[in-house]
């Protein structure tokens, strides 16, 4: 019985110093991030059976575990990567939103000071620094929009930073998961039954690392072994093998880039769409949510206000008489071909109706008999069996070549729109500020009939008045006459509307609107007969500012957005989105970084370290490790007491 | 439940971390005075001042606009009552030259007056303003009034130049000079009378005036008289279509003579073969008023033939003067109008202002009160916060072994 109190006693001890070496290694290890605390598991040797019973034979200390719940731990990851991604599309995002915050720098006063520059132009049409000060401040607000523009490209390349940094990230990762598992399968099968809890727990804190730059999914094999899958399954870790990510330019635009997966065997690309969570989901989110929509609105503005102020400006003539030509230039960028492309086809844009310009991408794809025109902002499409075709206040064009069946070329009409934005003019006397024709009653009139200054619309450009057109009045008809020769006549009267052929004579109806050749004209009150009233090109009308003013009531007319925004407006909605945006991303943000609080604190909660806990731990295997001992030195005496019996 | 050490740091340190980000937050905006620091703070908000802002500026701009608008009528009102007082003036000339003791070296003083007075009126309709564009050339640039040929002739057009004075108002600032000093109807303003040029008899004709409308024809009638065995009769014409309306009517000095809706009187003792004529007015520039009136008093009145063309060119003169007076002050009291309905979108646009401003604060402004209350509040759970930490994080086993 000696020897077996003696091995009791020595089992003990081993067990009680294993429990204080334990509690010791919680406690040294209680700020090491991942760490998880550790228990040693006692149990009791195989009893001895004699004829009075069966004896306990002491303590062994079966394993070291450490206390980890699969369940609360993926928890953790799950949050870790929606708080990474949210945090990393709202740092993105905040830029934007500091971009547009100040309001004296933004594009609004740039655009106010431009108008009122027109506006000054309208009040003194004559003064060569009031000219000035259109083109001047016309070159200021282009220059706001190129600022921005260049904001936004910068924003972009911080994305692709962040994304190559993610990226590489990952790939360290992925290699470092691949040789813990092979270090943890050796490990183990060296030593069956124990677990490495110190490597486990290294690669755990990686995988949680890996969540902060995308969503991995881990598949743990027989052998202790994880498998990491992100996107849609693709693997980035099978056992001691990793994949590796890389940034490749994109299929459809080379601009742009996708993330291609390598395992050293084969590439595929990642959807961007299956791309999620983590910092890298997360800027490849406000890529296409926030950033791309901001720069397409702010690209149509752009585009907008450059289109619809040289259709008014075309409309006029300078003060040399000239009529009037592009006052903005803007660049269309030809459509970007598919990499995959087969035919040589060139696909140009035109603007055909700003107001109908919607700020989005398309893609226009050929089947072989016909076109399909999409609009990537919603999918929507429209087909088409030839080009040029209008979609969205756009004209497609075939510039050159043709286009093969299959083929596809994308479009970003507005991408660039603020960037290529500039001022067309460089003589101040270019400036279209008057209006083409000028009106006149003859003096020898009898009658009291006055004629409207008149105005001028598209159609007039087509046919612009050489000479001047004297219109008659015979009041024994009731009728006009002098018309053009070639011009057909549209009377407009409260609504209804008659046409009149060529050379035909009018009707003569008092304040009815009179429209030949693109030009507007309306008569009132009573002619006598052979009253005579002039519409002539409108010479040497430096003093003119009839399209001065028409240029300056663009400021509140309500031109984009199918006649619902003027510019402005539509720079404050732009305004509240990224606002808007921002503080949803703020708010999911908050509430991602409480979900993964929770889910940490539930984890720690039963892995986590707690120091009062281990002291205790300290004091009972103490006291264990003493009472151990007290068993060993009753042996001791116990065989003393023996050895004295035979010494007598 | 059990707590990690760790965990019980990493909370309380983030708490601590939000207020101190929240107290951050508030002291910033009582700093700026902002409440709105990105467009994130308020979206709405922030979208909503931004247009408040661009109305105020376009607000701002009009006001600027009606400056350039009241300088421009200022100056064309200043003119036109320099041209009032000068018609004024000529038709005092008119009465003068009427006196029947004046002669004709009398009257040619007074044609050098009106010839200077015209010289005088040319400057007027020439009238630039500061940045030299004239008042009343339409869109042209060039001076609108030159004299070529004895004649004042009109170089600019017909053109007004708008103003955008509010939103939705335009404001013509200058006139066409046709329409100002051109298009100005002789005679009665309906029709016109005038004895014929080679009258011999002395009598004169009234300018006359519309009795019945509905009868009017516009047509060009012509009276001529005969006198035979003492006796004059008249007979009326219709030269436009020709037919004689009546004949052999007796004439009495200064009895009305109506016919065709039309009335006036003729004086004197017209001689066989005079005619006088009835025509429908036309317009006659101002220019030729005066150029007509220099010219009958330069011309020398000798006998009854002269001294009843005399009267006949003064009457016309007058009538002429008068529609003149009538035209320009039509012109000055729109020009009035306009001026007045300026000063009442400046009143309308201050107020605007002072409402955006306002919108525009409270849109955008920090309450002083609010975010001062804010900051203490704030304060108080930050100190709380530190303090119980500090006391909590102070209990450990590890003292007691």
């Amino acid at each position: 019985m000696g020897s077996s109190l003696l091995s009791i006693g020595t089992g003990a001890l081993t067990a009680a110093q294993s429990g204080l070496a334990t509690a010791s290694h919680n406690i040294s290890n209680a700020a090491t991030p991942g760490y998880t605390r550790q228990e040693t598991l006692q149990a009791t040797n195989n009893s001895f059976v004699t004829g009075s019973g069966i004896f306990g034979q002491g303590v062994h200390v079966a394993t070291v575990k450490r206390i980890y719940s699969d369940f609360l731990a993926r928890q953790v990851l799950d949050a870790q990567s929606a708080a990474s991604s949210a945090q990393a599309y709202h740092q993105q995002v905040s830029q934007l939103d500091n971009l547009l915050a100040d309001s004296t720098a933004g594009l609004s006063p740039a655009l106010q000071s431009f108008f009122s520059g027109v506006n000054d132009l309208a009040n003194h049409p004559g003064s060569l620094s009031a000219r000035q000060a259109v083109l001047s401040s016309g070159e200021a607000m282009a220059g706001r929009l190129q600022q921005l523009q260049q904001r936004f490209d910068q924003v972009r390349q911080g994305v692709r930073v962040q994304a190559e940094s993610s990226v590489s990230a990952i790939n360290g990762i992925a290699k470092d998961v691949a040789r813990l598992n092979d270090a943890i399968a050796l490990a183990e099968t060296q030593f069956t039954g124990h677990t490495a809890n110190d490597l486990r727990d290294q690669r755990d804190l990686l995988i949680a690392d890996l969540n902060t730059h995308i969503k991995a999914t881990v598949v743990q094999q027989d052998d202790g072994a994880y498998n990491v899958f992100i996107g849609n399954g693709q693997p980035l870790v099978m056992g001691n093998q990793a994949s590796s990510l890389r940034l490749q330019p994109a299929a459809a635009n080379a601009e742009q880039f996708d993330i291609a997966m390598d395992n050293g065997v084969v590439s595929l690309t990642l959807h961007p769409d299956s791309v999620t969570g983590g910092a890298l989901g997360g800027v490849m989110k406000f890529q296409t949510q926030s950033l791309d929509t901001a720069q397409n609105a702010l690209g149509r503005i752009a585009l907008g206000m450059a289109t619809s102020f040289n259709a008014q400006h075309r409309l006029g003539i300078d003060s040399q008489g000239v009529a009037g030509g592009d006052f903005f230039s803007v660049d269309l960028p030809d459509g970007i071909p598919h990499s995959g492309n087969t035919g040589n086809g060139v696909v140009q844009l035109a603007v055909s109706d700003p107001g109908l310009l919607q700020a989005s991408d398309y893609r226009i794809q050929y089947n072989g008999s016909q076109y399909t025109l999409t609009r990537l902002s919603d999918g929507a499409s429209q087909t088409a069996a030839s080009l040029p075709t209008s979609f969205d206040g756009l004209n497609f064009t075939l510039a050159s070549g043709a286009l093969a069946a299959g083929d596809s070329h994308l479009l970003r009409p507005m991408a660039n729109g603020a960037g290529s934005i500039s001022v067309a003019l460089t003589s101040v006397n270019a400036i279209a500020a008057a209006s083409p024709i000028r009106t006149a009653a003859i003096l020898s009139n009898v009658g009291s009939a006055t004629l409207s200054a008149g105005s001028v619309d598209a159609a007039y450009l087509a046919a612009p008045l050489a000479a001047a057109v004297t219109l008659s009045y015979n009041a024994g008809t009731g009728q006009l006459t002098g018309f053009p020769a070639t011009a057909s006549v549209t009377v407009s009267n409260g609504g209804a509307s008659t046409t009149y052929a060529p050379g035909v004579p009018v009707p003569y109806t008092a304040g009815a609107s009179i429209r030949f050749n693109g030009i507007t004209i309306s008569l009132s009150g009573s002619p006598s007969n052979g009253d005579q009233f002039t519409i002539q090109p409108n010479n040497g009308a430096t003093g003119d500012n009839r399209n001065a003013l028409a240029l300056a009531g663009l400021q509140t007319a309500n031109t984009l957005a199918n006649g619902t925004a003027s510019f402005h407006g539509a720079y404050s909605q732009l305004v509240s989105q990224v606002g808007n945006q921002t503080r949803e991303v703020e708010v999911t943000k908050l509430t991602q970084g409480k979900l993964l609080e929770q889910a940490n604190s539930q984890q720690q909660s039963l892995s986590g370290v707690n120091l009062d806990e281990e002291a205790a731990q300290l004091l009972r295997y103490q006291q264990a490790y003493q009472a151990a001992g007290k068993v060993m030195q009753i042996a001791s005496e116990l065989f003393n007491t023996l050895l004295n019996l035979g010494g007598r | 439940m059990r707590i990690s050490t760790g965990m019980m740091y990493q909370l309380n340190v983030a708490r601590m971390a939000e207020q101190q980000n929240a107290l951050l937050k508030t002291q910033q905006s009582i700093t700026t005075g902002r409440r709105i620091a990105t467009p994130s703070d308020d979206p709405v908000g922030a979208a909503q001042a931004l247009n408040v802002s661009a109305t105020d500026g376009q607000n701002t701009q009009y006001a600027t606009n009606r400056d350039s608008a009241k300088a421009s009528l200022g100056l064309k009102e200043g003119t036109l009552g320099g041209v009032t007082s000068l018609i004024q003036d000529i038709q005092d000339t008119v009465i003068a030259a009427g006196n029947p003791t004046y002669t004709d070296t009398e009257r040619r003083f007074l044609a050098g007056e009106v010839r200077s007075r015209l010289q005088q009126l040319i400057g007027l309709a020439n009238t630039t303003d500061v940045s030299g564009q004239p008042m009343f050339s339409g869109f042209q640039r060039g001076q609108p009034f030159s004299v070529a040929g004895g004649q004042v002739e009109y170089q600019g057009d017909s053109g007004h130049r708008e103003i955008q004075v509010a939103a939705g108002r335009r404001m013509a600032v200058s006139d066409s000079g046709r329409d100002v000093f051109e298009t100005i109807r002789n005679g009665n303003g309906q029709f016109t009378t005038a004895a014929a040029a080679g009258n011999t008899g002395g009598g004169t004709i009234s300018a006359g005036s519309v009795s019945d409308p509905t009868l009017a024809t516009g047509h060009t009638y012509q009276l001529n008289f005969s006198v035979a065995a003492g006796v004059t009769t008249y007979s009326v014409v219709d030269v436009t279509s020709g037919t004689t309306l009546s004949s052999g009517n007796p004439y009495t000095s200064g009895n009305v003579i109506a016919f065709a809706g039309i009335r006036f009187e003729v004086e004197g003792a017209p001689a066989s073969g005079d005619s006088f004529n009835v025509a429908p007015s036309a317009n006659q520039s101002l220019f030729s008023t005066l150029e007509n009136l220099a010219h009958v008093l330069e011309t020398t009145a000798v006998g009854v033939p002269g001294q009843a063309a005399l009267g006949n060119g003064l009457t016309a003169a007058h009538s002429a003067l008068d529609n003149a007076l009538e035209h320009v002050l039509k012109v000055r009291a729109a020009t009035g109008a306009n001026l007045k309905e300026l000063d009442v979108l400046d009143t309308v646009g201050d107020d605007l202002h002072l409402q955006f401003q306002q919108t525009l604060s409270s849109l955008q402004d920090t309450d002083y009160n609010e975010a001062i209350s804010r900051l203490a509040r704030q304060q108080l759970g930050l100190e709380a916060a530190q303090q119980s930490f500090a006391r909590v994080m102070k209990l450990s086993l590890f003292d007691y072994l």
